[in-house]
């Protein structure tokens, strides 16, 4: 696992509008841009902000990630907590 | 020569702009009143330019590059974050005074970055807007911004002596300009993790005590896991105030308004800086 290309890929998506449509129209197509494994590409796809946080990702980058995509804070903190989101 | 006239250390928190029923209109009024209060003596004082020690929060600054400390050179624009009510737009700058900054720094021993045509994010143009804009005078900046967000952080014994480093440089710029220096951050805030909401009036007063007492040494013996663990990811930020602390050579201050609003995600304090003669 590498938490600086995970932290690539996040900061990218929170600061270009354009990587952002790019993500939103083909995750897969653009994430193999990144060198991830197939695990990590999953966490970023599936929106598995708590692990992201638990391999240390900054959750500045994790917080922005999911408010980007139009889900709801409330959500992010149940998650966040463990809890049912 | 120019001379630093006043220091402030005030929140930049980008929840009142998105969120302001986050807190309640007394929460509100206070904050903003301090806010306003601030504007005032920095209007007293006769500001000709303002030090803006901000941090980055993973918006300026990504993964390929991460400097310790910047400093603006040349001319400045944001918020690149835009807030509701606060849209980007260029920002009156005082390249002159940055640039003279850096050129001390790289001959006292700080290998500043520097930007020369610096974004900055919230944590200077939230200051800038509710604290200088209000004073009718369009006072040029110098923005600073410190590596509170994200790690590797600057040590707070680094950003002590960095604020130290700009009173020494403001002292030999060849001019008679008055300057303030703001350092802008929150105090217990969490951000994005899932204590986010949780504020610590105990933390906060602490902070606010020693920045008020000007004492160096305590400011000093905050560890980064005593600040992550009390007041957290976001007290870092608490840096900023190291720095102005320095900057004003730790004369001691007063406070000027403090507010735990969970709903803003944050411990807002505010205090003006005495300036040791």
């Amino acid at each position: 696992m590498s938490r600086n290309t995970l932290e690539k890929v996040l900061y990218d998506l929170s600061t270009s509008g354009a990587n952002k449509k790019k993500f939103a129209e083909d995750p897969d197509k653009f994430l193999s841009r990144y060198q991830l494994s197939e695990d990590e590409r999953a966490l970023i796809r599936d929106y598995k902000v708590r692990d992201l946080a638990d391999l240390g990702v900054n959750t500045m980058l994790t917080w922005g990630f999911w408010l980007q995509a139009g889900k709801s804070n409330r959500d992010y903190l149940k998650i966040m907590k463990r809890e049912e989101a | 020569m120019a001379r630093i006239v006043g220091g402030f250390v005030a929140p930049h928190n980008p929840v009142m702009y998105f969120n302001p029923q986050g807190a309640t209109q007394e929460q509100s009024d206070a904050c903003y009143g301090a806010y306003a209060a601030m504007a005032d003596r920095i209007k007293e004082l006769e500001a000709d330019a303002a030090i803006v020690i901000g941090c980055d929060h993973y918006i300026l600054f990504g993964t390929e590059c991460l400097p310790p400390y910047v400093i603006s050179t040349g001319e400045i624009e944001g918020p690149v974050d835009q807030l509701p009510g606060l849209k980007r737009k260029p920002l009156l700058s005082h390249g002159a005074l940055g640039a003279h900054i850096a050129a001390e720094g790289s001959r006292t021993g700080f290998d500043w970055t520097v930007g020369r045509a610096l974004n900055v994010d919230h944590s200077v143009a939230v200051p800038h807007h509710l604290m200088l804009e209000p004073t009718g005078k369009d006072i040029p900046i110098v923005a600073v911004m410190l590596a509170c967000g994200v790690d590797p952080y600057l040590p707070m014994a680094r950003a002590w002596a960095l604020g130290e480093h700009i009173a020494d440089a403001v002292a030999s710029f060849p001019s008679d300009e008055r300057i303030v220096v703001i350092g802008s951050g929150g105090i217990s805030h969490h951000v994005g993790d899932e204590r986010m909401g949780e504020v610590n009036p105990a933390f906060d007063q602490k902070v606010l005590d020693i920045v008020t007492r000007g004492d160096k040494d305590a400011m000093l013996a905050l560890t980064d896991e005593e600040i992550l663990r009390d007041g957290g990811n976001g007290a870092m930020e608490i840096r900023t105030f190291a720095c102005a602390m320095a900057a004003t050579r730790a004369a001691g201050g007063r406070v000027v308004g403090y507010e735990p609003v969970e709903g803003w995600v944050t411990g807002m304090g505010f205090a003006e800086l005495e300036v040791a003669a």
